[in-house]
């Protein structure tokens, strides 16, 4: 055919194109549905007094190690506010005791699973809610994403959390696939 | 599934605001969710086996999504002028030629392996890549992995110098629509994509793309003056269907373009290529990936056409503190190159080539910091036997911010039409004894974020070439016959970093540097000046700025460095271009673009046969979503 009227069919095919769809509405991605629960799980999570915020503080939602979320999370984080308390979101490298120390919550992805415990484990000397994802690996933080059926969900190791003086909601344990207790 | 390197971890701490489009809104609608409706939520999930770049043991650069979407090109060739490791010689408004760690020329280039989301598109003519072939819409392109060096085990055929895989982007990726128009004196580009959804699991997207390019000035002291302006379309679409645990991806493509050295000639091609990828469980996966791809170029008096239908196999396995990968490739091409400009003619002018390679590859974690990766590739076609091609990798990371790795192998470019079929009946007898170039490579490197915000990554790289092309006279004196009897050593340095300054302000710097030492083999002939080795320049050098201001202004602004070239002379030059864009609001963008901002014109290449003047340009685009 040539070019020019396969050009001006083709014009004239997108243009229809355009008129006849309404905008559609792109799915989620996986990320940034993880990325909008992570600041939420302050709600429903209940620290021992010697780590909640001072009156104007916020509560520290770390990224220590690999970042998946990117933006994503920074813009989830500044949509949440707890009992008047922001969530800031701060990002460490490794799990150097000075710098985590002030995390509530630390979502931790190492460079591969003995990484990810080894962070863990520093992050057992104080109570901080532990956050990982099967997408990164095997190590289990106290909560743990993974994909079910096409759905965000975790798993919840409330028994790690107790022993930290992490309590973990009713409700919130109400949506983790399992529960270790 | 080759692991596709995720870049959005190396630089999180302070990572430049994406012009993140309906990212915004989106996330602010899922915030506003109960924890109740998130578990409920259907998603798309995240592609697999994405890795972060700073663990690659390879000299690696990633031009990301981001990058694109602020480059000052319109074109495939003109973005890859954003890879430190690549060099990109712009010879006319429609030829371009690319090159890594060497062999830069439009005919001497040929040591690349380029692929377009799986489907290779080097030509089996003369191993090189025919870029006006290729006009995918830049908005859609998910991201370009430049591999320089011979890209390990994993990657198909005649990746000798270098890898360039551009990948598209999931169509779940590019919902909705969006138009995109750029106007200079010298070009005109539209663009337009429509993204929809296909039931829950699926997504398409179908676009076309169009450009329109002027012709470059004749060079003094080069060139004939042809007119080499191009101006054609390409359209498709692409389907992706199910999750990650099954995955269906459905793509294709058609071209068409004018050309005017000869009134009536162009190139027009079309491709369709399917890739299914599959969990078999937790720790192993599969992908299937086969591809058709005809195009016809008709270029000065010649007509070239070539048919490529490609199948792939690969399977991951995790076992352990070991990573398998195996695969099997097998492509097989059918051409026809007629030409009535001169009594050079491929003879048999019309053939059916078989190019059939597997691979198996281990990545073993002797420790959390240490690594070894060892593979071994098998390669052959029906021009040479099987070769065996290993290689062997450790990577070493003392903390999770460094990485030391190091490298040997061993490549091969298998010989071309051109190699072993060209032939004149008085000047050129056909070489049925040409064989592979082969090169073994050594190569250590660097990469890690030595600063909080800064990033650096450093290689070198020590190559031993033998069996490379060269002519010499086997009758008294004519005709000639190409054999292999060039070789030599090339060793060089590359090295890009780059320096969050403020939030708002990144800065970026690239360098190569090349050194290459080759001659006629002891006992060999070469008449030919070592012409298959091109000519390269010493250094190529690059800063870039990147300033993202409040309001969605963008203010980007690079120069380039590039040494003289020898034989004929061409002087080195410095350039600079510039990007000022401004998201008005969600659904509009307007940029201003200058390029070549330092001089009238420059000359880019030294090919006294197509070497035009690149010119100073300014041009005004815009991009609409909704």
């Amino acid at each position: 055919m040539a070019p020019r009227l396969f050009q001006a069919a083709f014009g004239a095919l997108a243009a229809a194109w355009l008129l006849a769809a309404a905008p559609a509405v792109a799915q989620a991605s996986e990320q940034a549905v993880k990325a909008a629960f992570i600041p939420k799980f302050t709600r429903y999570v209940e620290f021992p007094p010697a780590m909640q915020p001072g009156t104007g503080q916020p509560y520290y939602l770390c990224i220590i190690g690999r970042d998946p979320f990117g933006q994503q999370i920074d813009r989830a984080a500044a949509s949440e506010t707890v009992d008047g308390h922001a969530v800031a979101v701060r990002r460490f490298a490794d799990t150097s005791p000075a710098a985590v120390a002030g995390c509530h919550i630390a979502f931790v992805a190492g460079a591969d699973d003995r990484a990810t415990v080894a962070m863990l484990i520093t992050l057992r000397r104080q109570p901080t809610l532990t956050i990982t994802d099967a997408r990164s690996g095997k190590a289990r933080g106290m909560i743990h994403f993974a994909l079910v059926e096409g759905r965000v969900r975790f798993n919840i190791d409330n028994m790690d959390a107790a022993q930290r003086g992490v309590g973990i909601s009713s409700r919130l344990l109400a949506l983790a696939v399992q529960v270790k207790q | 599934m080759r692991t596709r390197w995720c870049v959005s971890l190396l630089l999180p701490l302070t990572a430049i605001p994406a012009p993140a489009w309906a990212n915004d809104e989106q996330q602010q609608n899922l915030s506003s969710l109960s924890i109740e409706e998130l578990a409920q939520l259907p998603v798309r999930s995240a592609s697999k086996a994405e890795e972060p770049l700073s663990a690659a043991p390879t000299a690696l650069y990633v031009i990301t999504a981001e990058d694109l979407a602020r480059a000052n090109g319109t074109s495939l060739p003109e973005v890859l002028r954003l890879a430190p490791n690549l060099h990109v010689e712009k010879l006319s408004a429609t030829q371009t030629s690319i090159a890594a760690r060497g062999f830069a020329g439009f005919e001497t280039s040929n040591k690349l392996l380029v692929l377009i989301d799986g489907r290779s598109i080097y030509s089996t003519l003369h191993s090189g890549v025919f870029w006006e072939l290729h006009s995918p819409l830049l908005e859609d392109l998910q991201q370009i992995e430049v591999i320089s060096g011979p890209g390990g085990t994993l990657y198909g055929p005649n990746a000798v110098n270098g890898v360039i895989n551009i990948l598209s982007k999931d169509a779940a990726d590019t919902q909705g629509a969006l138009v995109r128009g750029t106007a200079s004196a010298n070009e005109r580009t539209a663009g337009a994509r429509y993204g929809f959804k296909l039931g829950d699991a699926g997504a398409v997207r179908v676009y076309a793309n169009y450009f329109d390019r002027e012709d470059t000035p004749t060079a003094t002291g080069f060139g004939p003056a042809l007119d080499e302006s191009i101006r054609g379309w390409q359209a498709g679409f692409r389907a992706d269907l199910g999750d990650d645990a099954s995955h269906v991806t459905l793509q294709g493509d058609v071209f068409d373009n004018d050309t005017f050295i000869i009134p009536g000639e162009g190139n027009h091609g079309y491709n369709l290529l399917g890739r299914w990828s599959r969990d078999v469980s937790g720790n192993a996966s599969v992908q299937f990936q086969g591809y058709y791809d005809y195009y016809q170029r008709r270029s000065l008096l010649t007509t070239d056409r070539l048919e490529t239908a490609d199948f792939e196999g690969q399977l991951n396995w995790r076992t352990g503190s070991h990573s398998l990968v195996g695969g099997i490739g097998i492509r097989t091409t059918r051409d026809e190159f007629i030409n009535d400009l001169n009594a050079f003619q491929l003879d048999p002018r019309r053939d059916r080539l078989w190019i059939a390679n597997g691979f198996v590859q281990d990545k073993f974690a002797l420790s959390t910091r240490v690594s070894v990766i060892a593979g071994v590739k098998l390669e052959g076609s029906s021009f040479t036997g099987l070769e065996v091609l290993p290689n062997l990798r450790f990577a070493w990371q003392p903390n999770d911010r460094t990485l030391f790795w190091t490298s040997v192998s061993r490549a091969v470019r298998t010989p071309s039409r051109i190699d072993r079929n060209l032939t004149e009946p008085t000047f050129l007898a056909k070489a049925p004894d040409f064989a592979s170039e082969n090169l073994v490579a050594v190569e250590a490197g660097y990469r890690g974020q030595p600063g909080r915000n800064t990033t650096l990554s450093v290689s070198l790289y020590f190559n031993r070439y033998e069996k490379l092309r060269a002519v010499a006279f086997i009758g008294s004196p004519f005709p000639l016959q190409l054999n292999n009897d060039l070789e030599g050593d090339e060793y060089g340095v590359e090295a890009w970093g780059t320096q969050q300054l403020t939030p708002w302000w990144r800065v970026s710097a690239g360098a190569t540097v090349l050194k290459r030492d080759f001659g006629v083999r002891p006992g060999g002939t070469d008449i030919g000046g070592a012409a298959s080795i091109g000519r390269d320049p010493g250094y190529n050098l690059s800063l870039r700025s990147q300033v993202t201001l409040p309001q969605g202004i963008t203010f980007d602004a690079g120069l380039r460095a590039v040494d003289s070239l020898p034989n004929p002379h061409r002087d080195g030059y410095v350039e600079a271009d510039a990007r000022l864009g401004w998201r008005v609001s969600d659904a509009v963008e307007l940029y201003v673009v200058g390029d070549n901002l330092l001089h009238a014109s420059h000359v880019e290449s030294n090919d006294v046969q197509r070497t035009a003047l690149i010119e100073r340009n300014i041009s005004l685009g815009a991009r609409l979503r909704f």
